[in-house]
């Protein structure tokens, strides 16, 4: 079954060194993790194609651009001694003295937790060959915040939900995920937002259940968010099609033809054009949008065009950056 | 006390679990506690969240379930992990612990707060290096072991029985193959 709303899949393993503190900030710890890590994985043979960048190296551009790819996260960005090993084009890293000594996160295309939860432990079983991670037999992997002990794994996926949230259930959507362990809420956005009706599921609960199981959790409501959206949309066209098309048609309008497009304005009408494209109102694939979220963000932007854009430049820029997006995915 | 869940039973059994960071207890009556219990472990959250389906359209939203009371506060224990010098109380403080260390430090305290988060605290997934086919049979093994607990806590000792079969007959094929 094609899941139209679910737009990637994600895992990522915490691991930690047995013999280390867990602080990356002390002296000596963050390059500890950083040079006994990427001799591992050369003495595994399995270093190919990965690239080593440490933090200190990269612009402030360029970190910034892999953390709108949720290459690396905001907090190995902020520590120059830290360093990531990337499979760019694979969407696989392995992040080094982030709260953790070592995160292993693979992001793969729609519904497919299993297959990115395959690719962590790849990497894993690699480096274990080599070093020892810190294990309990009663407690797990342990990891620097005891909630993530266990398996150490966060599965999750990112959704785009836009007739849950009109009908404004993804309040009781998420207490009922807690139900059962399991975490839904906005990806884009301070506090309760949800920019862009993109959510971010993901399991709670790390010890006490298997990989396997988590996976099965996290899928089971990846399936049944999506086909509850299945179903809101073709109650939308059945029973309010002016409204439901004047909607997405008018995002299409000002898509194709804004000047400036402020970040916050484009989640909007991207969700609208997104929704069309499921819908199959607009002559585009809903695949082809799934991209530009990341690709209209600020570093991308810079680095897309070549310039230090800045205010009202950016926004240009993002509205010549979503046309040609379009354009491009016309049928 | 009635069941939370269904308004109906008795509530026999009190669950406690994590809600948007708060710790919630909910009371349930030994059927919706099955009920439960199989959605978690199976993964099969669609009887869960087909109720939001018919809260929408009869156009109300889900009970919140009633938050617990915050608990006084409490004397923290002057204990300091040996190995890396952070001591409980600082870790109280940050959420994070210093070491690897740490944990055997600051067990006994570490204990009931997991088992808050979880629900149980013994560890079921992966060990390092452990081949695919040797998980499985360790976690099928575990997951016996725990329906038959269940079983028995709930008083129904045909299933437990016939449970207890199923983990001897693994543990002998297990043994066969080694
Ligand atoms: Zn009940
Ligand atoms: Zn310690």
């Amino acid at each position: 079954m094609n899941h139209p709303a679910v737009l990637s899949s994600r895992v990522r393993l915490a691991r930690n060194y047995e013999d280390l503190p867990f602080d990356a900030h002390r002296p000596g710890v963050a390059e500890t993790c950083v040079s006994r890590t990427a001799n591992a994985l050369a003495l595994s043979g399995e270093d190919r194609g990965f690239a080593l960048l440490t933090m200190a190296s990269l612009g402030e551009d360029r970190r910034d651009a892999l953390v709108e790819s949720r290459m690396i996260s905001r907090e190995l960005a902020a520590s120059p001694d830290s360093a990531v090993l990337l499979q760019e084009d694979d969407r696989l890293s392995v992040m080094m003295g982030e709260e953790d000594h070592l995160r292993i996160q693979a992001i793969t295309d729609g519904l497919s937790l299993d297959e990115a939860a395959a690719r962590c432990f790849a990497v894993e079983d690699a480096l274990s060959r080599h070093v020892r991670f810190a294990f309990d037999d009663q407690l797990g992997y342990l990891t620097a915040c005891p909630t993530d002990t266990g398996t150490g794994m966060r599965a999750s996926l990112l959704m785009h939900l836009p007739m849950l949230a009109h009908h404004k259930q993804m309040g009781s959507v998420s207490s009922i995920a807690a139900k059962v362990g399991l975490n839904a809420r906005g990806y884009y956005g301070e506090g309760n937002e949800a920019l862009g009706d993109i959510y971010q599921i993901s399991n709670q609960i790390t010890l006490g259940r298997t990989e396997a199981e988590v996976i099965a959790t996290v899928t089971a409501l990846g399936e049944q968010l999506s086909e509850t959206e299945a179903e809101l949309r073709r109650n939308a066209l059945a029973e309010r099609r002016t409204a439901t098309e004047d909607k997405i048609f008018r995002a299409w309008g000002i898509l194709m033809n804004a000047r400036l497009l402020p970040l916050k304005e484009f989640y909007s009408l991207w969700s609208a054009l997104r929704l069309g494209a499921v819908l199959g109102l607009v002559p585009v694939s809903p695949e082809s949008l799934d991209s530009l979220p990341v690709e209209v963000q600020d570093a991308h932007l810079r680095a897309y065009n070549e310039k230090p854009l800045t205010g009202e430049d950016l926004d240009a820029a993002r509205a010549a950056r979503v046309q040609s997006v379009i354009r491009a995915a016309k049928r | 006390m009635l069941c939370e869940e269904c308004n109906n039973r008795e509530a026999r059994f009190a669950v406690t679990m994590n809600v948007n960071g708060e710790s919630v207890v909910r009371h349930l009556c030994p059927e919706c506690m099955r009920a439960m219990n199989a959605n978690m472990r199976g993964g099969n959250i669609a009887g869960v969240l087909s109720a939001i389906l018919s809260a929408i359209t009869a156009g109300e939203g889900m009970r919140r379930p009633e938050m617990r009371e915050k608990e006084p506060a409490e004397q923290l224990p002057d204990i300091t992990c040996q190995r890396c010098g952070t001591t409980y109380v600082q870790f109280r403080k940050s959420g994070r612990l210093g070491c690897p260390g740490c944990y055997e430090a600051f067990r006994e305290q570490l204990r009931p707060m997991l088992q808050q988060v979880s629900g149980g605290a013994q560890h079921a997934g992966r060990r390092p290096l452990e081949t695919l086919e040797a998980q499985r049979t360790r976690s099928r093994q575990e997951e016996l072991t725990r329906l038959m607990q269940q079983a028995v806590a709930l008083e129904d000792f045909e299933t437990a029985a016939l449970l207890r079969d199923q983990i001897h007959a693994l543990a002998e094929e297990g043994g066969a193959d080694a």
